[in-house]
């Protein structure tokens, strides 16, 4: 499909939206491999040239639509410099503008949004990609740490998950089988779904009975790092309106970081989640996160209590109750917990919360018409960033 | 779904690289007098115009960001904040006396079982280097409240630190990079495949054209000689380099392909290199003897066709 008129001639959409007179943005189609604990078969370029060429099925949409590129991976996990050059090619990006966002996808679906938002392109490619099975998590999480204090000690991701379990438990006066059950329901979310590479859904026990990671958490209690690529097509309002069904509109986003010491944070809360939350609720002109849909990411079971506390779902410390009854159907794709994609996990979540807004009843919803996004990054969930969307 | 499309059958599984990446890193004031102090079993602290005490040592507050801090001693004792146990041991929060800020650091001497937090903890000395100067810190009980003091006569600042990350990876091939490395290895053929409208061959074989992102097409097989399309000597000694200059970097491309391969061009007299290989000189495929890696490197060099241009 060719796009009529001069694509850089600025918004032609209604500004209908809550971002105030810019134009409207849609999740117009996403594309994404399935999430493995390897992809040994197969190269970064081999997953995204594979999701880039699903992405435009039923979009009538081709790559010459395509205005820009925005993609996300990790220079340290992929072993290269500058890796986003090498996978060019593989990512439809040959002359065109094309940017690397080193965050979750999430973040380069921010920057890809608020380009067309601004007039500034119509039709924009966001991909996320990730294969740590080719290197060592730890080692990628501990190059993140302060060399001089942090580092030398051992402290690194893991140690940071453990102390923020260990201080939300406290806190939330829970002990270790409110992790079992978070981690058990997600795992079989995830396999229902039939996306996440899932040989058994780990019962109760078994997550209580598994190897120590970080005490509290033993393994499973922390999120699954997986390989696999994901593609997220975004429209502006003209495009979207003709091209997708229905379009999934962007109608808020928020990102914030927290102080890089782990230690200086303040404990027992996620206070950058709170402040993105809060900037993609008021721009979406929400007055609370009741949303039908969450799509959140976790490095641990408890962080993603204490996500889904930061973003206004539950009250301090009364996550674990919307196991039990919520009007916010939370992580149906299985969120991070049995799949993390490190640096794809947020794009992920944009990807499952516009296709259960699309396709409700495939995820046993009867009718859903907002959702909330969020996706974090960094040792010890430093950086988040929150999409709201709505059809 | 990702569809693996058919291939060669190859027996590489992964290719191991590791990075080593050598840093110099200047720890700035504050932390490098406390790398320089803590050898001599002072703990360093900053206290910033709001009040804020940060051990150990930064030259910018992590609340507010103010920054040119007063630098002060901490004492050796403090509370323990939280702990948890990973492969790297007890990884602990200690607020130290006085901070108004919690450091992580190890905790020695006492199983998990035996920790609470509101422990009262001291500081374990040891020799390590910076900050491993305290071995860790141990639970005590009766640790006497200490109190942040100013910091007589500090020693100069630790300027730099040198410092090595080592990065270990196990690349997948792929189909395609797969069947690539393994005629190398196994047959001594450098493959390629057709470029999306036949035209040319791409090297390295790949399933999606770069240019037109359509299918590539038929795997060819890509002769030994080829054409100097671009070369520079080096002379310059850096990181990462596989051989001791001076060599010839070159672009050659492989007849048949229509992309260029970077491989160095030898068995010349170095000395004259500049007026030895120029682009256009044609160039032949010189493997190496000895114990095939499946690699690049089983090709040693490109030697110089003569009387060929």
């Amino acid at each position: 499909m060719t796009v009529p008129g001069d694509p850089h001639g600025g918004a032609s959409g209604t500004a209908k939206g809550t971002l105030m007179t810019l134009d409207r943005v849609a999740v117009v189609s996403s594309a994404q491999t399935e999430l493995r604990p390897a992809w040994s078969g197969a190269q970064h370029i081999d997953l995204i040239s594979a999701v880039v060429a699903q992405v435009f099925k039923g979009t009538g949409l081709t790559l010459e639509d395509v205005d820009f590129v925005f993609d996300s991976g990790s220079d340290v996990l992929d072993g290269r410099s500058i890796s986003n050059c090498g996978f060019l090619g593989a990512m439809g990006a040959h002359h065109k503008e094309e940017s690397r966002v080193e965050e979750d996808g999430l973040w380069a679906a921010q920057y890809g949004v608020t380009k067309i938002a601004s007039g500034a392109a119509r039709v924009g490619l966001i991909i996320a990609y990730s294969k740590p099975s080719e290197s060592e998590t730890n080692a990628f999480y501990a190059s993140q740490c302060e060399p001089f204090y942090q580092r030398p000690v051992g402290f690194d991701h893991r140690a940071a998950s453990g102390l923020q379990a260990q201080r939300y438990l406290a806190d939330a006066a829970l002990d270790l089988s409110a992790l079992a059950r978070v981690t058990h329901q997600r795992w079989s979310d995830a396999a229902r779904h039939g996306k996440v590479a899932i040989d058994k859904v780990p019962d109760e026990a078994a997550v209580l009975a598994d190897v120590n990671a970080a005490a509290p958490l033993t393994e499973l209690m922390l999120s699954r790092p997986l390989d696999g690529a994901v593609a997220v097509l975004l429209a502006s309002e003209d495009i979207a309106r003709r091209v997708a069904r229905p379009p999934v509109w962007v109608t808020g986003m928020g990102s914030a970081s927290d102080r890089h010491a782990f230690a200086s944070r303040t404990p027992g809360r996620l206070e950058a989640c709170e402040a993105a939350a809060a900037m993609a609720l008021r721009k979406a002109g929400w007055q609370a996160a009741k949303a039908d849909i969450a799509e959140v990411s976790a490095s641990s079971a408890a962080s993603e209590l204490m996500v889904l506390e930061a973003l206004g779902l539950a009250k301090q410390g009364q996550a674990i109750s919307l196991l039990d009854n919520a009007s916010t159907a939370i992580n149906r794709s299985g969120g991070a917990l049995p799949a993390d994609p490190i640096m794809a996990t947020g794009l992920v979540r944009l990807a499952e919360a516009a296709r259960q807004l699309s396709y409700p009843a495939e995820y046993g919803l009867s009718a859903a018409t907002s959702a909330i996004v969020h996706g974090a990054g960094g040792v010890g969930m430093q950086s988040h960033c929150v999409f709201t969307l709505e059809v | 779904m990702l569809a693996i499309p058919d291939s060669w059958a190859q027996d590489l599984t992964t290719f191991p690289s590791d990075l080593s990446m050598p840093y110099t890193l200047t720890p700035g004031r504050a932390a490098g007098t406390f790398v320089a102090e803590v050898k001599n079993r002072r703990i360093v602290g900053s206290r910033f115009a709001s009040g804020t005490v940060v051990v150990p040592a930064q030259d910018f507050c992590p609340n507010t960001g103010d920054s040119d801090p007063e630098l002060v001693e901490a004492p050796h004792t403090g509370t323990l904040n939280g702990f948890t146990q990973t492969d790297a041991g007890i990884i602990a929060l200690i607020r130290i006396d006085g901070s108004d800020v919690d450091m992580t650091h190890r905790i020695l001497g006492t199983a998990l079982d035996g920790l609470k937090v509101g422990q009262r903890v001291e500081a374990v000395w040891g020799d390590g280097e910076g900050i491993l100067a305290i071995e860790g810190f141990r639970i005590a009980a009766n640790a006497p409240q200490g109190e942040i003091r100013p910091l007589e006569a500090p020693a100069k600042p630790v300027e730099q630190i040198p410092y090595r990350l080592d990065l270990h990876y196990e690349h997948a091939f792929g189909p395609y990079y797969g069947r690539l490395f393994d005629e190398i290895k196994t047959n001594r053929r450098i493959m390629g495949v057709r470029t999306s409208d036949g035209e040319g061959a791409l090297l390295p074989p790949r399933e999606i054209d770069d240019i037109t992102h359509k299918p590539t097409g038929t795997w060819v097989e890509l002769k030994q000689t080829g054409t100097v399309r671009a070369m520079s000597v080096i002379h310059l000694e850096f990181i990462g380099q596989t051989q001791p200059p001076p060599y010839i970097y070159a672009e050659i491309m492989l007849d048949g392909a229509s992309t260029r391969l970077i491989h160095n061009v030898g068995g010349i007299d170095m000395s004259r290199a500049k007026e030895l290989v120029k682009p256009g000189t044609r160039v032949r495929a010189v493997w190496r003897e000895g114990e095939r890696t499946g690699s690049l490197a089983d090709i040693s060099h490109f030697e110089v066709i003569d009387g060929e241009e």
